[in-house]
């Protein structure tokens, strides 16, 4: 069996393992870093819920071998309440009742983090495309919408406190 | 309304902040060092007898721990929330994904490797796949208690004379077909012994339940099987089934070291339980005003090869096959019958949805017919104060669903464009 | 999880083509890894070892020369949705591109791997057919051009050999004033594998079609042009009667490629409405798909 020294930041934090490069990086992330935050839902990018940032965009961590992120930067759900402060997004989805059973909050919020970066006031449709990727069976969407949208006057009101 | 200080205020979900931030641990994120990897062979014909189970070459997998099989279980090899018919391992196999055993291995691959080599022969057994079919008498029998569980009848007046004096008779055959729950999370749980008490963490709807039917099959007391439910990624109903809990319970137990399973994708949809496919047979009766005088209603529903909560889903169909509608004969009857189809049970609405289907759909019939809209349709039928259902309870407090209809249709004139046309 | 016995991620092409040179076939090139991922997961692709192409940004670029666009084989969906030379020069292909999968698959997706994985249903590549776009491969032999069309030989198979390794595709910029379209048919908006796709150009000469093309995806084992159905638009003047001609024609190449397949009922009459959709769209006064 192969062996492979990956190199890569995960929530800021500089990370270097000796891996099986079959793994993918979504093993990585939850069987050796232990950040479960990031979740399996399908395994073969049907549903988003293992979703996380790689270099300021959105990927399904199900769907890439972790030697691919060599050299790059993976921001996961852990890493945004670094300080134990809730992030706009988070808050946003707590206020609005965007989160049920939670299994596709953490993605949902990074899919939300990633297009308020590249679009700071969204439309519906945008919100709607730029979460079109990830599956919700609680809540029907609008309240995510919803939620994605107030983050935005959120982060609006903080802006150049907020990390993103 | 008066202002009050809980009532009309939204409620911050106190699971919310561990939510949002990650921290939540589903039973798939709970990590015991040492734990052993539980994976499970599953029948891939639909209807067999387990003749013989050869796990010789599959223990020699470097890794593999053990095996079990139906002749391991130690208490009743049966579960079920409305009737004990499921095998945690078993020795007929009644579906696609009925699990023979069950492999215990330090690590996944060599589970995965361990379940290629188990020998099972199996004397194959004509599949029935169609309730109706299912419903001779002549077919096999897929329980030895026959195929039909039960049947539930709602009667009420006089049907066979409304039907011979009603002005319009729509007849419709409605089915609906099986539908997954697909909550986000699939399967998991691990388990351990405490001393001589079993715990078992899992996803669930139904830690009571589950632990009834844990002790049962393991033959331990109550009061030494302990289930705790991990935070839970969507149920629906699918999650208040056994699925891997006896798995965990009977290897924690016979091995005394923890345990772990997760079911992937595959394995979710495969193994566990659906919403009931329909088959149904609709007469309305209703004079040329579009009042409806009877209907007669034939409900067979598809439970597949376990009960699950199929008796009481078809329950429930009978009794809501009217709908919101005030009928004043009736006549309905619901089967429950045994397929080689995976296994129905909870659902969302319990049998309801699908025979709203029919029921509303019926309406839109009978509003054609005697040409009338279908919300004007439902507005010369719908329950009002003082209406006696299919079941003779008499809604003599407030009935809300006028109002509902009125609203809902008010809300669609805003939202459809080209709606109102109807609105006669 | 594959069991990989070798695992190499060059940092150069060259390195790259050297690898698979020496390893007999038994290594498989990985670009975004969105299908071989999952399929080496389930067991459906068996590979001993991978090649990992992410480190060659020199093959992750789009650009322009006279009256050409080069897309680098690892260009990724999103930036090929998103570029504004592919916007102005062929919509059609941003379109193509923005239709695939989610917009996580999109960030991780190739063009070269939508070509390579040759499914019937790759929404980019009826796009490039119907640019007659050209892949260009690279070994350390050399190079080779060939229409990507012509690399395709049926469901997932292509006529890649197993040193080479597509490095970059190019296509001739429609002429001024073209007209391009591209429509997907999915059975949800997003993260559906298209039932049906299709992709035009038109090129108008005093109101009259001077040029044609017209590819459909998810049809035949790989997408292709149809040359009946662009002669169909030659000549003609676009116009109300112009569309439903089109489709009626569509209708019968669906039902003669599909004979009696039980997709055939909704297919034949599916690409109707696609193509009125499409053509509609292309015809109408805005700004939108004009090159």
């Amino acid at each position: 069996m192969a062996q492979f020294h990956l190199e890569m930041k995960v929530n800021g934090k500089a990370i270097a393992l000796d891996i099986d490069p079959g793994l993918r990086l979504l093993d990585v992330l939850r069987d050796i870093l232990h950040l479960t935050g990031t979740k399996e839902g399908c395994g073969e990018g049907e549903c988003g819920a293992c979703s996380v940032i790689l270099d300021d965009e959105l990927v399904d961590s199900c769907l890439i071998l972790a030697p691919q992120a060599y050299g790059r930067e993976v921001i996961t759900i852990e890493g945004l309440a670094l300080n134990g402060e809730l992030d706009p997004y988070q808050q946003a989805f707590l206020e609005v009742g965007a989160v049920q059973c939670g299994y596709c909050t953490p993605g949902m919020i990074l899919a939300a983090r990633v297009l308020l970066n590249h679009k700071p006031k969204p439309s519906q449709q945008e919100i709607a495309r730029a979460i079109s990727g990830n599956l919700c069976r609680c809540t029907g969407y609008a309240k995510i919408v919803q939620g994605v949208e107030i983050a935005a006057s959120i982060k609006e009101t903080k802006e150049g406190v907020s990390r993103a | 309304m008066p202002e009050y200080s809980i009532i009309g205020k939204s409620v911050q979900r106190v699971d919310g902040p561990r939510k949002v931030s990650g921290q939540a641990q589903y039973a798939a994120d709970l990590n015991i060092p040492g734990a052993l990897c539980l994976k499970v062979l599953r029948s891939k014909v639909a209807h067999a007898l387990v003749k013989e189970i050869n796990v010789s070459e599959a223990l020699k997998v470097p890794g593999v721990v053990q095996i079990f099989t139906h002749a391991d279980i130690p208490g009743i090899n049966s579960y079920g929330i409305i009737i004990k018919d499921q095998p945690a391992l078993t020795n007929k196999v009644r579906f696609k994904g009925d699990a023979i055993a069950l492999v215990a291995a330090q690590d996944e691959a060599s589970a995965i490797i361990a379940l290629s080599l188990i020998e099972v022969t199996l004397e194959e057994l004509p599949p029935i796949y169609d309730v109706k079919a299912a419903m001779r008498e002549d077919a096999p029998a897929i329980h030895d208690r026959g195929n039909s569980i039960s049947a539930y009848r709602v009667k009420k007046g006089n049907v066979e004379s409304a039907l011979k004096q009603a002005e319009v008779i729509i007849t419709g055959s409605y089915t609906t077909q099986r539908i997954e729950h697909c909550y986000i999370e699939t399967e998991a749980g691990v388990a351990y012994m405490d001393n001589d008490l079993l715990v078992i963490k899992a996803g669930t709807q139904n830690p009571h339940y589950d632990r009834r039917d844990v002790a049962r099959v393991l033959g331990l007391p109550m009061n030494k099987v302990r289930i705790i439910q991990t935070t839970t990624g969507g149920g629906f109903g699918g999650k208040l089934d056994i699925s891997v809990q006896c798995f965990l319970g009977l290897a924690a137990l016979k091995l005394g070291r923890p345990v772990k399973i997760a079911y992937d994708r595959h394995e979710s949809f495969i193994s566990t339980g659906k919403r009931h496919p329909f088959y149904i047979d609709y007469t309305t009766a209703a004079d040329k005003e579009g009042k409806l005088s009877a209907v007669k209603v034939r409900i067979v529903g598809d439970t597949g090869a376990y009960a699950s909560y199929g008796p009481a889903t078809l329950l429930r169909a009978a009794v809501h096959a009217t709908g919101p509608y005030e009928v004043p004969n009736v006549d309905i009857e619901a089967s429950c019958v045994y397929t080689n189809n995976p296994f129905s049970g909870a659902m969302r609405g319990f049998g309801t949805p699908q025979m709203a289907f029919a029921c509303e759909s019926q309406m839109d019939l009978v509003a054609q017919a005697v040409n009338i809209s279908p919300v004007e349709m439902r507005r010369r039928n719908i329950f009002q104060k003082g209406a006696v259902t299919a079941t003779q309870q008499k809604l003599d407090a407030s009935i809300g669903i006028g109002k509902t209809l009125e609203a809902a249709w008010e809300k669609a004139l805003q939202v459809m464009p080209g709606l109102g046309d109807e609105n006669i | 999880m594959p069991d990989l016995s070798e695992y190499y991620q060059p940092q150069s092409l060259t390195a790259a083509l050297e690898l698979l040179a020496k390893s007999n076939g038994k290594l498989i090139p990985l670009a975004g890894g969105t299908d071989i991922v999952p399929a080496m997961g389930k067991g459906e692709l068996k590979a001993n070892g991978l090649v990992d192409l992410s480190k060659l940004s020199e093959i992750r670029r789009i650009s322009m020369d006279d009256s050409e666009i080069k897309i680098g084989s690892l260009t990724t969906f999103a930036q090929i949705e998103t570029s504004p030379l592919i916007q102005a020069k062929a919509s059609l292909l941003a379109d193509a591109a923005a239709a695939v999968g989610s917009p996580q698959i999109r960030t991780t997706g190739t063009i070269g791997g939508n070509i390579a994985n040759a499914s019937p249903a790759a929404d980019t590549v009826t796009a490039l057919v119907t640019l007659d776009a050209q892949a260009r491969l690279d070994s350390i032999k050399g190079s080779r051009r060939v229409l990507v069309s012509e690399l395709l030989c049926g469901v997932g198979k292509t006529n890649i050999h197993p040193q080479e390794i597509i490095t970059e595709i190019t296509f001739k910029i429609p002429s001024t004033g073209s007209k391009t379209g591209f429509i997907k048919l999915g059975r949800r908006k997003a993260l559906a594998i298209a039932r049906m796709n299709l992709a035009i150009i038109v090129t108008l000469d005093n109101g009259k079609i001077s040029f044609a093309r017209v590819g459909l995806g998810a049809v035949g084992p790989n997408p292709r042009r149809y040359p009946v159905l662009e002669n169909s638009l030659v000549g003609q003047s676009p116009s109300e009667s112009l569309i439903d001609e089109f489709a009626i024609e569509a209708e019968r190449e669906v039902t003669r490629v599909l004979g009696s397949r039980p997709s055939a009922i909704y297919k034949c009459e599916a690409v109707k409405g696609i193509a009125r959709d499409l053509l509609k769209k292309m015809f109408s006064d805005s700004g939108q798909g004009v090159v």
